[in-house]
C-alpha cells in the first residue's frame, strides 16, 4: 500500500523533474507548512511569505556533502530576501555538516523525518523551490549541473539579487543522490502510520506466504512454549478498545532490560496470551505493579529459586470480566484467569527480556511460571477483602501482585471444628515455608482459604489478627531446636535475632515462624466443597521484594 | 500476514568502556553485593591487592541487597570517592 | 552488571566478578545494556557451599585478571 502510494507520487514528481526550464511551469501542489529548529535552536517556520529554497540533505550522502557549499553560496547571495534552508535528516549528522562546511545557512533538524515525509522526499539532496505565494515552483533531485545553474538564475530573478559568479564548467554534469531516510522501511512505516492516523506505531513484521504464523512465533522465541495468537494489527486495535489509555503511553519500564512498555506493546502480548479486550486494564495494572522497585521483578525472574508473580484481583472487575474465584480457582479452565497471568509473563519475557537460560536462572521453575492469576471471592469472605484491607474502597477494582517462591501447596484439615484448631493446622502447614527450621522468617506469604475453612473462622468470629496470632503461637519453638547443626545445616542463625553468643535463656527462647505476623496475607477463594487452604511462600525478604497493589482503570 | 513486533525494539544505546590508565592509582572501591560468602572472597582479594598495589587506597562498600542495583546515593558516593570499582561476587 | 555499566558511564573503570555459571547471562545482559565488552571476571562455581579456604583460593586465582580488567 505504502509502496504503491509512493510509486504514484514518484511518477508524478518525475514528470515535474523533466521540466528543464526551471521554474517555468507552476507546481500542482502547495507544500505543507512546518516549524523546525535550526542548529542554534531558533525556530524557523514555513511558509514565511518569502520565496524559499528548501534543501533536504543527510550527512552520509556524498552528493549532499558535495552540494552543500553551493547551497551555502546561494544563501550568501539570496538569503537576505529568501528562506534558503538546509533540512537535515539526522541530528548528529546535521551538526557535522555545519562544522565541516562552516555553513552560514540555517540547518534545520528534521531527524523526526516528518517534514521529509510531508514533502514526499525520495532522494537527497532534493531542492524544493517555493514562491512567495507558497506554491512549489520546481524540485531538483541529486545534482544535475544545468538544472542547478537554472535554479540559481531563477533565484536571482525572484529575489532581484545578482547570482554569484560561479565557474559552472568546473562542476560535474551529474551526480546521483541517495535514498531519503524517510523511506527507510521502519521510518516509512511509522511515518505512514502517523500520517494515516493509525493508533499503532510499533515495528511491523511481514510474514511470507509460506510461513506458518504459529511456527514463526515459536522460532522467534516469542512464546512461553505454548502456541500464541499472532498479534496482527487488527487484533491489537481490537484489544486497545479495552482501555482508554493512549496506545503510546509508557505504562512501565520493564526490567531486566529496562524496556519502555507502551500500551500498544502490552496489548500485543495480551493478544498473544489470548486475552479479551476487557482484560487489558488488569494486565496493564499488573505490569505496572511488578515493575515497581518494591516488587523487584528483575530479582523474581533472575533467581535460581522458582519465583513468579501471583496476581490477585479484587473489586467489581472480577464479575465484569468473568474471573474464576470458586472451584478450580488455582487451576485451569477460566479464560480471564489463565490469559491475564500469561499476558503479564509474556510481556515481561518479550519486553523485559527475561528468558530461561538467559536472565532467568531458575533451577527448577514451577508450572505457575506460565500463569498464576485468580480473583478473591469477596462475597464468601468473613473478613475485609484484600484491597479494602490495603486502603482501597470495596467498589474499586484492584490488582495485587505477590512475589512467591514457586507454586502453591495445600494444607489439609477436614476435621477441625473450630477456628483455633484450624489456625493451628495452617500454622503447622506454614512452618515449612522456605525451610521448617527457618524461623523469624521474613518473606510475605499468601494463603488462599477455601470457603469451608473461611466459614469455620467466620462462625467463631475470628479476625485475621487472631488467625495470625495463633499461627505464631503454634509455630513458636525454642531457639535450641532451630539452630543450624551438623544434623541439618539449615536453621535460624542466632545473629538473625541479634544474638551473638546464645545464653541458656536465649536457647530456651520461643521463636515463632514469622518475624512479622502481618506478612501473612489472607484471601478467600475456592470451591464450596473441600476443607483446604493453599499456601504460597514468599520469595525473599521484603527489602528485596514485596507485594504491590495497583488500582485497575475503570472503563 | 503482518504482525506487530511484541518485543522491545530499541537498539541498545551503545556505550563505550571508559579509558583505562596503564596502572591502578588513586582509590579503588571494593563493592560487596551482599551475596553470602562474597565477604570471604572480598577480604582475601583486598589483602592481595594491598600487597600488590601499596600505592592504591582501597575502600570497602556494601549494597543493601544483591537482588537490586545499588541505590543512587551509594553509586554516587562510590564514584566520588574512587577511581576504579570492583564489584563482587554474584553467583 | 547494571552497577558496573553505570560506573563505566561515569568514567570509573569497573569490573564485575561472578561465578562461572553466569557467563552467558552476563553476556546477554551486557548486550542489552549496550556495553557488550563490560569487563567481568568469572570464578569457578560453586560459591554458596565453598569452604573459606576454597573461597580464598578463588580470590587468589582472580586477582591478576581483576587488575588487568581495570588497566587494559
Amino acid at each position: 500500500m505504502l509502496r504503491a502510494l509512493l510509486r504514484t507520487n514518484f511518477q508524478l514528481r518525475r514528470a515535474h523533474g523533466k521540466i528543464s526550464a526551471v521554474g517555468k511551469t507552476p507546481s500542482l501542489k502547495s507544500p505543507p507548512s512546518f516549524a523546525l529548529l535550526d542548529a542554534t535552536g531558533r525556530e524557523r517556520s514555513f511558509p514565511s511569505g518569502c520565496p524559499a529554497m528548501l534543501c533536504f540533505v543527510k550527512e552520509d550522502c556524498p552528493t549532499c556533502d558535495f552540494s552543500l557549499p553551493l547551497i551555502d553560496g546561494a544563501f550568501r547571495a539570496f538569503g537576505e530576501t529568501a528562506d534558503i534552508w538546509a533540512i537535515g535528516q539526522e541530528r548528529e549528522g546535521n551538526l557535522k555538516l555545519v562544522a565541516r562546511h562552516k555553513l552560514g545557512l540555517p540547518m534545520l533538524d528534521d531527524s523526526a523525518l516528518r517534514v521529509s515525509y510531508g514533502f514526499e522526499i525520495e532522494i537527497v539532496p532534493t531542492i524544493v523551490l517555493v514562491g512567495a505565494d507558497g506554491a512549489e515552483l520546481c524540485r531538483l533531485e541529486g545534482f544535475v549541473r544545468d538544472e542547478w545553474r537554472g535554479l540559481f538564475a531563477k533565484l536571482a530573478e525572484i529575489t532581484d539579487k545578482a547570482a554569484p559568479a560561479l565557474d559552472w564548467g568546473a562542476y560535474p554534469a551529474w551526480r546521483a543522490g541517495c535514498g531519503s531516510k524517510s523511506l527507510e522501511p521502519q521510518a516509512a512505516q511509522q511515518l505512514e502510520a502517523e500520517a494515516s492516523g493509525s493508533r499503532l506505531r510499533a515495528r511491523r513484521i511481514e510474514l511470507g506466504s509460506a510461513e506458518d504464523p504459529f511456527e514463526f512465533m515459536f522460532e522467534r522465541g516469542l512464546t512461553d512454549g505454548l502456541p500464541v495468537i499472532p498479534p496482527t494489527p487488527e487484533r491489537i486495535l481490537a484489544m486497545l478498545q479495552g482501555t482508554r489509555r493512549d496506545p503510546q503511553e509508557v505504562v512501565a519500564i520493564v526490567p531486566p532490560n529496562m524496556a519502555p512498555a507502551t500500551v500498544e506493546k502490552i496489548a500485543a502480548n495480551a493478544v498473544m496470551a489470548g486475552c479479551k479486550p476487557e482484560y487489558l486494564p488488569v494486565v496493564l495494572a499488573a505490569l505496572e505493579a511488578v515493575c515497581t522497585p518494591e516488587f523487584n521483578i528483575h530479582g523474581v525472574m533472575a533467581t535460581t529459586w522458582g519465583a513468579t508473580p501471583v496476581i490477585v484481583v479484587n473489586g467489581p472487575v472480577r464479575h465484569k470480566i468473568g474471573m474464576n474465584m470458586g472451584r478450580m480457582v488455582l487451576g485451569y479452565g477460566n479464560r480471564a484467569n489463565a490469559t491475564i497471568g500469561r499476558a503479564l509473563k509474556l510481556a515481561i519475557r518479550n519486553l523485559g527480556g527475561a528468558r530461561p537460560g538467559e536472565v532467568e536462572q531458575t533451577a527448577l521453575g514451577s508450572a505457575g511460571k506460565y500463569t498464576t492469576c485468580f480473583a478473591e471471592w469477596e462475597e464468601r469472605n468473613p473478613w475485609q477483602p484484600l484491597h479494602v484491607e490495603r486502603g482501597f474502597k470495596r467498589e474499586q477494582s484492584v490488582v495485587t501482585v505477590f512475589p512467591v517462591e514457586s507454586g502453591s501447596r495445600q494444607v489439609w484439615d477436614q476435621t477441625s471444628r473450630n477456628a483455633r484448631s484450624l489456625a493451628a493446622s495452617l500454622g503447622l502447614g506454614l512452618e515449612a515455608c522456605g525451610h521448617p527450621k527457618a524461623h523469624n522468617y521474613e518473606p510475605e506469604v499468601l494463603i488462599v482459604v477455601a470457603p469451608e475453612h473461611a466459614a469455620t473462622f467466620g462462625r467463631d468470629g475470628w479476625t485475621k489478627a487472631q488467625v495470625r496470632e495463633r499461627i505464631q503461637e503454634v509455630t513458636a519453638r525454642p531457639l535450641a531446636k532451630l539452630l543450624p547443626s551438623s544434623e541439618c545445616a539449615v536453621g535460624t542463625p542466632p545473629a538473625s535475632l541479634g544474638i551473638k553468643e546464645p545464653t541458656a535463656a536465649d536457647l530456651a527462647r520461643l521463636i515463632p515462624k514469622f518475624r512479622r505476623p502481618e506478612s501473612i496475607n489472607i484471601v478467600v477463594a475456592g470451591g464450596e466443597a473441600g476443607k483446604f487452604t493453599a499456601i504460597f511462600a514468599g520469595w525473599y525478604d521484603p527489602a528485596a521484594a514485596r507485594s504491590v497493589s495497583r488500582l485497575i482503570e475503570e472503563v | 500476514m503482518e504482525i506487530i513486533d511484541p518485543t522491545d525494539e530499541r537498539v541498545p544505546v551503545r556505550r563505550t568502556l571508559t579509558a583505562r590508565p596503564p596502572k591502578l592509582r588513586g582509590a579503588v572501591a571494593l563493592l560487596d553485593i551482599s551475596k553470602p560468602r562474597g565477604d570471604v572472597f572480598l577480604d582475601r582479594l583486598a589483602e592481595l591487592l594491598a600487597e600488590r598495589l601499596p600505592q592504591v587506597k582501597l575502600n570497602r562498600y556494601r549494597k543493601p541487597t544483591f537482588t537490586k542495583p545499588a541505590p543512587d546515593e551509594l553509586r554516587r558516593l562510590i564514584a566520588a570517592e574512587n577511581d576504579f570499582v570492583i564489584e563482587a561476587l554474584a553467583d | 552488571m547494571h552497577d558496573s555499566i553505570w560506573f563505566e558511564s561515569s568514567a570509573r573503570p569497573a569490573v564485575f566478578l561472578a561465578s562461572s555459571v553466569f557467563a552467558e547471562a552476563a553476556q546477554k545482559q551486557a548486550d542489552a545494556l549496550g556495553l557488550p565488552e563490560v569487563r567481568r571476571v568469572f570464578v569457578p562455581h560453586p560459591i554458596q557451599d565453598a569452604t573459606n579456604d576454597e573461597m580464598k583460593g578463588k580470590a587468589e586465582a582472580a586477582v591478576e585478571q581483576v587488575i588487568t580488567a581495570l588497566t587494559r
